[in-house]
């Protein structure tokens, strides 16, 4: 007997590489999107700070605007974003 | 003295000789000269009064004696109608005859009685005649016998007959038996029975009898007729209406043959004769009355079949609707129709889609019967009760909602929501057309949500939430995204946009992602397929995935599979091109859920299949070693045993494994493959068709037992804080705190099943309707 496999459709799940499963801003699973959003992954992305926290983007960039000073709110550190 | 007394003697021998009833005689040759002298010596003796009283007296006597028993004594039961028919003519005649020779008593007595001049009444009547008249009627009702109506019945109904048929069919006349009379044509008896049939009711009539003694035979007579008539003309068709048939029947026919009762043969009653025309009127309220009831009844007694037919039925529905106005029935119409839902649609017999089709035609026909949807609300509690507990009644409205082609009446409906939905604003407009609610509406309910919810919304009312609905259909539509090879995205993006109008955007925002996922899939596999990485690997085969964003999937059931090396090879390699692709991201593949197209070939022949990814594993170890213990295979493929020997049917029904002892599978060599065993095969085939349309899901009753366990850290927070609550503050409190996310809508019976579990497991106490926790 000969197996032949024409063609294989997998199912994967996808989900962001990062230390948290939740975003510290809005508390939604950082695989899952922003509160302002509809859909998830690249209309949401994530974002690094310096400080190796990450948020959603949209979440850190109200809260930036909405402070005085460029923090990060989970360590109180200037906020840099980190482009790796 | 003597000369006086030999002269009174003479007197009383003239007073007999006028009034021979004193005798108990009817006849006598007394002329009216003779009766003027008799007269004359009466009233100059001064008793005129005290012998009209003795004649009235001895009038009634003999009335009793004589008239009124040989009159009843006609009235014997008799089974053939001919002789009753005889009967009742003869008896009516001869006492016709009997009363005839009164009058001369009778006019006599008149005239006495006009030189009485006390004015007073005879039996409650002015004149002698009408007291005569009074008096005969009350004689004879006195003694009525047990079987009266027997022959008066007969008699009707050999006319009615004659009528009926003279109406009815008129138009063919050549008929060999008359049908009216029964008689061959030839010695047809219609005429005799015509002509008999008038003169005794005008004899009757005549004598005032015709109302007291045969009315109430009349009444039933007819309304026998009336209801056999209408079942005769209306059984077993919906689709004409027949009330105005009826109605016209009952007119012509059974209207003009009491007219020509009560007149004596015209079939017109005369304009001045009131008492007549009332009587008349009067019959006819009554009958068309007992038509409108009897006529209901019946199509009461079918409704269930109408209702199941409608829209075909709707003249019937119309009719019933028309006689609904008419008769008391509404409340035996719901207790009816319930009855019959309950015995015929609620049983463990009937599948659920039989039940959701009879329930949305119910739905259709009584909205139809009645707009306000007193009846249908009262009509269909057990039928929603019922659904509520059967476990696939969402999972059947779901997809008989996303069901494409005709039979899907709820697909339609969807559809029609769509269209109807722009031209809703107008409805405040139509403030003057405003009726009342029913009486046996429910006062809770507002009569304006009862009048506008449609079907769709009664069958998610069913129970009482949109989210199980939009969980259902989340999970079907999962099912269909996942087990399709080729998925018709357009179709079902109609479909989302069909049912967000209908449940609102937001709840059906995850089924949007699904959607998503599916397309962004599709364009993310062409752009690795170009992959410079992946051209190497996919020089045997191709290989896609589907990519899903989790976190908007329902959850999957947790099923491990070790995949073949080079299965995973390429997930590792597709793995890497998505990492590249999309920064920062990467995948968690679910080797147990795909398709695999494989081709088989044994000996000559060849097999093309789409699998599951496991089978497609399985007969890659096969390939490699064509006899696998299952223990074996379970090291392998990190399959449970149970699963295994599950799912492995699937090759054997296809005659390419063969269990050669027990736990032990082989590989069956071309020449055996080409004939599977014929009856066996098909047990399996079954088994393992059952296997395949499998939900990939988790089952609902599994996903809600997981989000409700979300809530138990919430009440064991508040009950450490409260000490105890009753069930009602418990779910209050929870609707306040824990209210985001779809799927935790709690309605409270389902919040104290859960918390019964909890009780049961010893997680919490139940005092005096308090929940406690247990003190540790």
């Amino acid at each position: 007997m000969k197996v032949t496999i024409k063609s294989w459709t997998g199912v994967a799940t996808w989900r962001w590489i990062a230390n948290d499963d939740n975003c510290g801003i809005c508390r939604m699973p950082f695989d899952s999107c922003c509160p302002d959003c509809k859909l998830p992954g690249d209309e949401c992305p994530l974002v690094w700070g310096a400080c190796s926290h990450c948020f959603h983007i949209h979440c850190i960039v109200k809260w930036l605007h909405s402070q005085p000073q460029q923090q990060c709110p989970m360590c109180r550190q200037d906020w840099k974003f980190n482009n790796k | 003295m003597a000369s006086s007394r030999d002269e009174l003697k003479i007197y009383w021998n003239k007073i007999y000789y006028a009034f021979p009833i004193l005798n108990d005689m009817l006849f006598t040759d007394c002329s009216d000269e003779e009766y003027q002298e008799i007269q004359e010596i009466i009233i100059g003796l001064g008793i005129q009064i005290k012998i009209r009283d003795l004649v009235l007296v001895h009038i009634e006597k003999y009335l009793r004696q004589h008239v009124a028993p040989s009159f009843w004594a006609k009235f014997i039961k008799v089974e053939e109608e001919v002789k009753g028919f005889q009967l009742f003519k003869s008896a009516v005649n001869d006492l016709y005859e009997s009363l005839k020779n009164f009058s001369p008593i009778l006019n006599k007595l008149n005239t006495l009685n006009n030189c009485c001049g006390d004015n007073k009444p005879i039996f409650g009547e002015r004149d002698v005649l009408m007291g005569f008249k009074q008096l005969l009627r009350a004689t004879l009702l006195s003694q009525l016998p047990l079987d009266f109506p027997v022959i008066i019945n007969h008699f009707y109904k050999i006319s009615f007959n004659v009528f009926d048929n003279e109406y009815e069919n008129s138009e063919m006349p050549d008929d060999i038996m008359c049908s009216g009379c029964w008689n061959e044509s030839i010695d047809c008896n219609c005429a005799y029975i015509v002509k008999i049939f008038h003169d005794t009711n005008r004899k009757l009539v005549e004598l005032q009898l015709l109302e007291r003694l045969t009315g109430q035979v009349l009444t039933n007579f007819i309304q026998l007729r009336i209801e056999s008539h209408i079942q005769k003309v209306c059984a077993g068709t919906f689709d004409v209406s027949h009330i105005g048939f009826l109605e016209n029947w009952l007119d012509t026919t059974v209207m003009s043959w009491l007219t020509r009762i009560y007149c004596a043969g015209s079939s017109k009653p005369q304009p001045d004769n009131h008492i007549v025309l009332n009587a008349i009127s009067k019959f006819k309220q009554k009958l068309s009355y007992f038509l409108y009831h009897s006529y209901t009844k019946l199509r009461i007694d079918q409704l269930f079949n109408i209702v199941i037919d409608y829209p075909d039925s709707q003249a019937a529905v119309d009719d019933i609707k028309l006689c609904l106005d008419k008769t008391d029935l509404r409340s035996t119409l719901c207790k009816k129709l319930q009855n019959a839902l309950e015995t015929r649609l609620l049983h463990p017999g009937v599948n659920t889609t039989d039940i959701l089709t009879a329930y949305i035609s119910t739905i259709r026909a009584l909205r139809h019967l009645d707009p306000s949807g007193v009846i249908l609300e009262t009509v269909t509690k057990p039928v929603r009760s019922y659904l509520r507990n059967r476990e696939d009644t969402v999972r059947s409205v779901v997809s008989s909602l996303t069901e494409e082609g005709a039979g899907s009446e709820l697909a339609e409906e969807l559809v029609k929501f769509a269209v109807d939905n722009d031209n809703e604003n107008d409805k405040e407009e139509d403030w003057d057309e405003w009726e009342p609610d029913p009486v046996d509406a429910d006062p809770k309910v507002n009569s304006c949500d009862r009048k506008a919810s449609d079907i769709i919304s009664m069958l998610v009312n069913v129970y009482g939430s949109k989210e199980l609905f939009v969980n259902e259909y989340r999970t079907l539509l999962a099912d269909r995204l996942l087990g399709q090879s080729v998925i018709n995205t357009e179709k079902e993006i109609r479909y989302l946009e069909l049912l967000k109008l209908r449940f609102g955007e937001s709840q059906l925002h995850f089924c949007e992602v699904m959607l998503r996922d599916v397309s962004d899939s599709k364009r993310l596999n062409a752009l690795i397929q170009q992959d410079r990485n992946f051209e190497s690997l996919n020089s045997k085969f191709s290989s896609n995935a589907m990519i899903l964003s989790a976190q908007f999937w329902p959850p999957f059931k947790d099923e491990s599979l070790e995949l073949p090396e080079e299965i995973k090879q390429h997930f590792e390699a597709y793995t890497k091109c998505y990492e590249t692709l999309k920064g920062n991201r990467t995948l968690s593949w679910k080797p147990h859920l795909g398709n695999v197209n494989i081709e088989i070939e044994i000996g000559t022949k060849k097999l093309d299949l789409i699998v599951s990814p496991f089978n497609a594993t399985l007969i890659m170890h096969f390939q490699n070693k064509p006899e696998w213990s299952l223990e074996e295979l379970h090291q392998v493929m990190k399959v449970p045993i149970t699963i295994l020997r599950r799912k492995i049917t699937y090759w054997q029904s296809l005659g390419i494994i063969t269990e050669k002892t027990t736990d032990n599978y082989a590989l069956v060599d071309g020449s055996e493959a080409s004939k599977p065993s014929g009856s066996r095969n098909q047990v399996q085939d079954m088994i393992c068709e059952d296997e395949e349309t499998e939900s990939v899901m988790a089952s609902a009753h599994d996903q809600r037992e997981g989000e409700l366990q979300v809530f138990w850290s919430y009440i064991v927070g508040m009950l450490t804080n409260l000490d105890s609550l009753p069930l009602e503050r418990i779910h209050q409190m929870l609707k306040m705190f824990a209210s985001q996310a779809p799927g935790t809508e709690c309605s409270l019976q389902e919040l104290r099943q859960f918390l019964d579990t909890k009780v049961r497991t010893h997680q919490l106490i139940l005092q005096a309707g308090m929940y406690k926790l247990p003190k540790t």
